[in-house]
């Protein structure tokens, strides 16, 4: 029994290797990159030692004082002083700051405007699949505000029945100014069924299937937004019959 | 006769008057030639109405201002190895891979898919060779999970008198699938964690998560807990 063992070590090691690579790949990337050059308006700029309002301000760039951004992570952005200093700078406190040509800097930030408009949409439910659990995820890229190209794969997990789903499709958004905003969706997929206790020797497992679906969206704070929504599918069997199933689902989401 | 003279005087009077316009008087100077422009701007104006007013085209050269692209690291991705102890099955090394998204300074959503292989039951080991459950080879669980997670204790470590790192401790919990035994199950998972960034682009995380699903593998559906600890590694970009 130790044969299995010994093989979960490889697997990794064999893991292990393509990722350092991956991983040495941005820091030599970033050597060569131009930076962008802002300065200090008010009357000091805090810097702390890591992104975040926990991590404790060790310095502080005076009026008039030069910084280099280096990247953003979240809402703060790792900057460089003239004098060659690393710290973490809120975007906030960065909007204060001017560019070099005088006018002052911009940069989006995670809030009702951008709940408004955004680029993508990353989510993850929970909710019922005809009577099974179901678990999904989505991702969505928006064409406009109104609009959104979206990408979902789901598993349902019940007794009678489990597997899983992917879909393609469009939603469109009635007001996405709106905190709380409707939306109508169509799309289509690939259904697969991995168990049916009604149908043990099921042959053909992956049918195509195609959903409406109705839903809101209710933006929360920051970047975060709930997500709840009802879809009707149709699974196009080689059977004689296409079954009808009913899918509920809410979830969380953020925008980026 | 008075009359015709009269007559003459007035035409020759008038004529000079309307002449007086054209005429170049020295104490006029630079006027009389103003008014020639004006003239030929009247003029100009009148063949102009026909076609388009011409458009002067101003040769500057326009700058061209780049601003450099903010480079945004809130993706992280890496692998794991640890150890899952599946209930009634054992505790075996597992491993896997992760990604997460880090939304705002204290939220992130994080997925991740991994695998274990299953120990042996009570009953397989009193009875060396027996397999009750049927599962001969297949005796791999593999899962997966989208968990949401808080940093609530971000802060820093120090290793010696010059090191410095960020640190978080973060609590999490999720959904997820369990696949063993020829069966799936729903699962939901929670624990805790400690995130070490040595390094921007680098972070190592120890978590504890216990995955919650009902299991039906020996007849009856029980609720099992099974606890899983793990070591990983995982790049920003």
């Amino acid at each position: 029994m130790r044969a299995p063992n010994r093989r979960l070590a490889p697997a990794f090691v064999r893991l292990l290797w393509p990722m350092l690579l991956f991983f040495a790949a941005p820091s030599i990337a970033l050597a060569a990159e131009e930076r962008l050059q802002l300065f200090v308006a008010e009357p000091y700029l805090e810097l702390r030692t890591g992104p975040g309002r926990g991590y404790p301000v060790t310095q502080v760039v005076t009026r008039d004082e030069s910084v280099d951004v280096l990247f953003r992570r979240t809402d703060y952005i790792k900057v460089r002083t003239e004098r060659g200093v690393e710290g973490w700078a809120s975007v906030r406190d960065l909007m204060k700051t001017l560019l070099a040509d005088g006018s002052r800097f911009t940069i989006d930030l995670g809030d009702r405007t951008g709940f408004q408009t955004h680029r993508w949409e990353l989510g993850a439910f929970v909710g019922d699949f005809d009577g099974a659990n179901l678990v999904s995820g989505y991702g969505a890229y928006s064409i406009n505000d109104n609009l959104k190209f979206e990408l979902s794969g789901s598993q349902y997990l019940g007794d009678q029945r489990s597997g899983w789903m992917v879909d393609a499709g469009l939603t469109h958004v009635f007001a996405p100014e709106w905190r709380f905003s409707p939306f109508v969706s169509i799309g289509g997929g690939l259904f697969r069924v991995d168990k049916d206790a009604q149908r043990p020797n099921l042959v053909d497992r992956t049918d195509q299937s195609a959903y409406i679906g109705a839903g809101a969206r209710f933006y929360l704070t920051r970047r975060f937004f709930l997500r709840g929504e009802y879809k009707e599918r149709v699974i196009f069997t080689s059977r004689n019959d296409n079954e009808e199933l009913r899918e509920w689902k809410v979830g969380l989401a953020f925008f980026f | 006769m008075e009359s015709r003279s009269r007559i003459l005087l007035l035409v020759l009077l008038s004529v000079n008057l309307t002449g007086c316009a054209a005429l170049k008087w020295p104490w006029w100077g630079d006027k009389s030639a103003d008014g020639e422009l004006v003239a030929a701007e009247q003029i100009e104006e009148e063949e102009n109405t026909a076609a388009p007013p011409r458009v002067i085209d101003p040769e500057v050269e326009r700058r061209e201002i780049k601003r450099p692209k903010i480079d945004t690291e809130n993706f992280e991705i890496g692998g794991y190895y640890g150890v899952l102890s599946v209930e009634d099955f054992g505790t075996k090394p597992a491993y896997g891979v992760k990604a997460s998204y880090h939304v705002t300074e204290d939220f992130f959503f994080s997925a991740d898919v991994g695998r274990t292989t299953l120990g042996l039951t009570s009953f397989e080991l009193l009875n060396p060779g027996a397999d009750p459950l049927n599962l001969g080879n297949e005796r791999r669980l593999t899962y997966y999970s989208l968990t949401f997670g808080y940093n609530f204790l971000p802060g820093e470590v120090f290793i010696g008198r010059n090191l410095a790192m960020n640190s978080a401790f973060y609590v999490m919990g999720g959904v997820g699938s369990v696949k063993f035994a020829n069966d799936q199950k729903f699962s939901l998972n929670f624990g805790a964690g400690y995130r070490v960034v040595p390094v921007d682009w680098l972070t190592v995380h120890i978590d504890v998560q216990d995955r919650v699903f009902e299991s039906d593998v020996f007849g009856t559906n029980k609720l099992t807990n099974n606890l899983e600890a793990r070591i990983g590694i995982t790049a920003f970009f």
